[in-house]
């Protein structure tokens, strides 16, 4: 942590190279998210891209009071909504691993990954806040200031999702099991 | 951790996703080219008129107190007792008497008269003297 507050420092001085070290610690993680968000892998590598640039540029908004993964979610969301807004596919549309970029990142013998199935029945914001809290392990505040949302809103969807996906999870254990 | 949440953990991890060398190049290069913002320094904006009312009635409120202080401490019908200075002593200056041999001139008529009588009266008195020193 202290690392990273040095090269945060050192990038708001204006050093490039202090800010693509810091990023380096964020991009795997951001561009795993950016699969479930955009349409394509280019759109996500777009994304992350411009993301990054955003960051650098507005380094000095960046408020030490929030962790710095939160205040890069929080752009990535938003550049990943401004790229969906303009490219509009349906997720249900994506549905082979040619097209679909979450798919083609997961291996054959995956299909039965919870995260497609949490993609097809949460809506965006949800799904959001349920990748932060599980596969990111934020806090209810963290993933509240990412999706601009509050904490009661956050609480609440986390909860119906959890409910939402506990089913979708039985039902695919039970259903191997039938078949298996 | 419950089944759910270790399930969601663990399927996150299965995504396999790689940052390639060419994004990687893509990402440096661009950020090169980036300017970073500066923070904006807040404009300065022109006081409001209440400030001014503000300010001088203050300045008011602040003069009557301090004329009111002075004005209580000041206690009717005893004067103050003024310091004086002590002055160091100065020595006495003896002036040396001179037997100046002078006359009071007694003035019996009007001024130009005696004026012109004086005049005379010094006139013949400097004959008197050149002729005593031989000139």
């Amino acid at each position: 942590m202290n690392d990273e507050l040095q090269l945060i420092n050192a990038a708001k001085a204006g050093s490039a190279d202090a800010f693509a070290d810091l990023v380096k610690l964020y991009r795997v993680r951001l561009l795993r998210f950016l699969l479930t968000r955009c349409s394509s892998f280019a759109d996500a590598e777009d994304v992350l891209q411009d993301t990054m640039i955003a960051a650098y540029r507005y380094l000095h908004s960046y408020d030490p009071r929030w962790r710095f993964s939160t205040w890069l979610y929080r752009i990535a969301i938003r550049n990943a909504q401004k790229v969906r807004s303009e490219n509009v596919v349906e997720f249900s549309d994506l549905s082979d691993a040619e097209s679909d970029p979450l798919l083609h990142c997961i291996a054959q013998s995956e299909t039965e990954n919870l995260w497609v199935s949490a993609r097809r029945v949460l809506n965006d914001d949800v799904f959001a806040a349920t990748w932060l809290r599980y596969a990111e392990d934020m806090s209810i505040s963290d993933i509240s200031k990412a999706l601009d949302r509050s904490d009661s809103w956050t609480k609440v969807n986390l909860l119906r999702a959890r409910k939402t996906l506990d089913t979708e999870m039985n039902r695919k254990s039970t259903g191997s099991k039938a078949y298996g | 951790m419950d089944k759910l949440a270790k399930q969601l953990k663990a399927d996150a991890a299965l995504i396999d996703v790689q940052v390639s060398d060419e994004l990687d190049r893509r990402i440096t290069a661009s950020l090169q080219g980036v300017i970073p913002e500066k923070p904006e320094l807040p404009a300065k904006q022109p006081r409001p008129a209440a400030f001014w009312w503000a300010s001088s009635l203050t300045g008011v409120a602040a003069a009557l107190v301090v004329i009111a202080i002075i004005n209580a401490q000041s206690q009717p019908g005893k004067d103050p007792v003024v310091q004086v200075a002590e002055t160091s002593p100065v020595p006495e200056v003896i002036t040396p008497i001179i037997d100046w041999k002078t006359e009071s001139a007694m003035l019996t008529r009007p001024l130009q008269q005696e004026l012109e009588d004086l005049q005379s009266d010094l006139k013949k008195a400097e004959e008197k003297v050149k002729r005593n020193i031989g000139l």
